[in-house]
């Protein structure tokens, strides 16, 4: 499902003239298969986010590849980018990135706008979801006024609204307390196993880690194999 | 995304900065109605000159005043019949009426009462195709019948009432009707200064119809219409020679005037017509109201740096939101056109009430504006002149509504290219 093949990157730290490169990626391999949890660990600074951003194409490698579904996604467009977003992705993020302006229902709502998807059908789509991921009773209401865990199962269902076969989550728990961490971990498990969803999540956190199938250390740029699953 | 969720979305972001955007609008709607109200000052201006012209002329009469055979100019009284049978033949041409001044003085007697007068010779069946009306009596069905002008009665005096009028006092003329009345015509061959005199002839005829009264107050037909026929008759016994003629061509609505006159041109004829005057006038009124758009343009354009603004704050303000977009699959084309979408509401909304309000504004000029007018000139009514000062025809709706709303999607441009130009992970970066 996801092949990242010896991918390299590095960052420009300075003034201009009077630049520093500093690798952030070096040589980094990883396959995800269908259905699995992978989990990237790794300090602040380590490159995680970077990978991440890299395999959802928001930025392009320097060298190496990203084939995702048979894709190689640095080949695309940036408007086929946004096409293939839609199509195969769905984002997690750690500050849940919701629209302030819109209520919880018009959050999960908003990819099958963009999509096209006509509007008896991606409201239906959208009350299915919220039954699912426990949301009914506040479908109506606004991002300031859900609690941190109620605004990142949102943020979940927006990410599962398209259907797209593969999550990406950057810290999906870092803003939550730990009562609020497991709550999520074991939604995702859960959405892992009944749905046949792919996870890839980026963490600091073993706490969080533990729920993958997988886990991978990125240390000084390079990927290191980790444990295996155990349970929350 | 759909075009109803596109109009949902802009609607929602709008709402959310109502004062700001409502600013703008009330921006956008002044240069909108200062462009509108400015031009239709133009507009109005034209319309009162257009209708002052067309009140005051046969609107559907071509006046023929001879014609060039490539070297020389030949006068209306020697354009041979068949020339003019031709024009007569002509689409739309209704009736070509050519009328004969003899070149005598006139004087009309009826009793013991007189009047200097002018003999128009014409074909009356002619006059009568080109729309010669009566107000009383019938046309002439025998050469020593006639016409009389309208003012005919009233000019009419006795010697003791020439008399008063001179004095400055007011006189009645003749009382009654002149229709059946046998009516005197001296001519009298007009002689050079200081040349031998001449000796006047007299001709009797009967009057059967009063013509109609002239369209405006001022305009004064006092004039005797007899039958072509006596032309000849006139010039052999005074020994005249033959009287300047005037050809006039009728067509059968004011629309077909100006390709009679363009035809007629074409043919190598002197021509005259309203279309000539108000070709004439429509230039100039053409560069005054383009000028007139041109500055209120301006207006606009000042209008437009606001509708930036807002555009560009919106951005600012949206660039998370706009990369959390972008991340979950919106085409930059998507994130452009949300925003020239609503920058293009902010100047149709304006546009919209520009509208309203110049039609406000130009009925309450049309009314104001005339009363402050007379009354600076003591005067109760402007002679028969509609003043209008303000026109918004629809043209000038859709040419302002063209400018103001290109203007706004033109502002709207930069911070729209700008938005598809944000970098979703430094967006995402940004705290909310």
């Amino acid at each position: 499902m996801i092949k990242i093949k010896d991918l390299q990157h590095h960052f420009k730290i300075g003034k201009k003239g009077n630049e520093r490169h500093v690798p952030v990626l070096k040589g980094v391999t990883l396959e995800v298969g269908k259905g699995e949890i992978v989990a990237i660990l790794g300090k602040s600074g380590s490159g995680k986010s970077t990978l991440l951003h890299i395999l959802a194409g928001f930025m392009s490698p320097e060298t190496g590849s990203v084939m995702v579904n048979g894709q190689e996604t640095a080949a695309l467009k940036e408007s086929e980018q946004a096409s293939f977003r839609l199509e195969n992705f769905g984002f997690i993020f750690q500050n849940f990135q919701l629209m302030p302006g819109l209520s919880a229902f018009e959050n999960i709502e908003l990819p099958l706008k963009i999509k096209g998807m006509a509007e008896a059908e991606r409201k239906m789509k959208v009350q299915k979801l919220l039954e699912k991921v426990g949301l009914e009773e506040v479908a109506s209401h606004y991002p300031n006024e859900l609690s941190g865990g109620q605004q990142q199962r949102v943020s979940i269902a927006r990410a599962l609204i398209t259907d797209a076969p593969i999550i990406l989550a950057d810290e999906p728990t870092g803003s939550l307390d730990s009562e609020t961490e497991k709550e999520i971990l074991l939604l995702i498990q859960s959405l892992n196993k009944k749905l046949g969803l792919t996870f890839v999540i980026i963490t600091h956190d073993e706490e969080v880690a533990a729920v993958a199938d997988r886990q991978y250390h990125l240390h000084d740029g390079e990927l290191v194999k980790g444990e295996q699953r155990h349970a929350v | 995304m759909q075009f109803k969720d596109q109009i949902d979305f802009i609607r929602q972001h709008m709402k959310r900065n109502k004062l700001r955007v409502a600013t703008t609008i009330l921006a956008a709607t002044m240069g909108c109605a200062f462009l509108i109200v400015l031009a239709s000052v133009g507009f109005g201006l034209h319309q009162t000159i257009t209708d002052d012209v067309l009140d005051n002329n046969m609107v559907t009469q071509i006046e023929v005043a001879g014609k060039s055979d490539g070297e020389a100019e030949i006068p209306p009284a020697d354009i041979p019949d068949a020339e003019l049978q031709q024009i007569k033949e002509m689409a739309h041409v209704i009736a070509v009426v050519e009328r004969n001044k003899p070149e005598a003085e006139t004087e009309i007697v009826i009793g013991n009462r007189s009047t200097y007068s002018q003999v128009v010779l014409s074909s009356m069946e002619e006059e009568q195709k080109a729309g010669f009306a009566l107000s009383e009596g019938k046309m002439p069905t025998k050469a020593e019948e006639v016409v009389v002008g309208y003012h005919m009665a009233e000019r009419l005096l006795t010697e003791a009432e020439m008399e008063k009028e001179a004095n400055g006092e007011e006189v009645d003329g003749f009382a009654g009707s002149l229709i059946g009345q046998t009516v005197e015509v001296e001519l009298t061959p007009f002689t050079a200064e200081g040349g031998e005199a001449v000796e006047s002839s007299t001709w009797e005829f009967v009057v059967t119809g009063v013509a109609k009264e002239p369209a405006k107050d001022w305009m004064t037909d006092a004039g005797i219409y007899a039958d072509s026929s006596w032309g000849p008759i006139f010039n052999e016994e005074m020994g005249l020679e033959k009287g300047y003629e005037n050809i006039l061509v009728y067509a059968d609505e004011l629309q077909n005037v100006g390709g009679i006159t363009d035809a007629l041109k074409e043919d190598e004829y002197y021509v005259y017509s309203v279309t000539e005057e108000l070709g004439t006038m429509n230039v100039f009124f053409t560069a005054l109201k383009a000028g007139l758009i041109f500055v209120g343009t301006i207006a606009v354009l000042i209008a437009s740096i606001g509708i930036f603004n807002t555009m560009t704050m919106a951005v600012t303000e949206r660039t998370r939101e706009i990369g959390v977009m972008k991340a979950i699959g919106a085409q930059p084309k998507l994130i452009r056109k949300l925003f020239l979408m609503e920058s293009a509401a902010i100047g149709l909304i304006g546009t919209a009430l520009a509208v309203a309000i110049s039609y406000g504004i130009s009925i309450l000029a049309n009314w104001l504006v005339p009363i402050i007018i007379l009354s600076s000139l003591g005067e109760e009514d402007a002679g028969g002149i509609s003043i209008v000062i303000s026109t918004i025809p629809w043209q000038l709706v859709v040419i302002a509504s063209a400018i103001s709303i290109g203007v706004a999607m033109v502002s709207g441009w930069r911070p729209a290219r700008k938005a598809t130009q944000i970098d979703i992970i430094q967006a995402l970066r940004q705290e909310m």
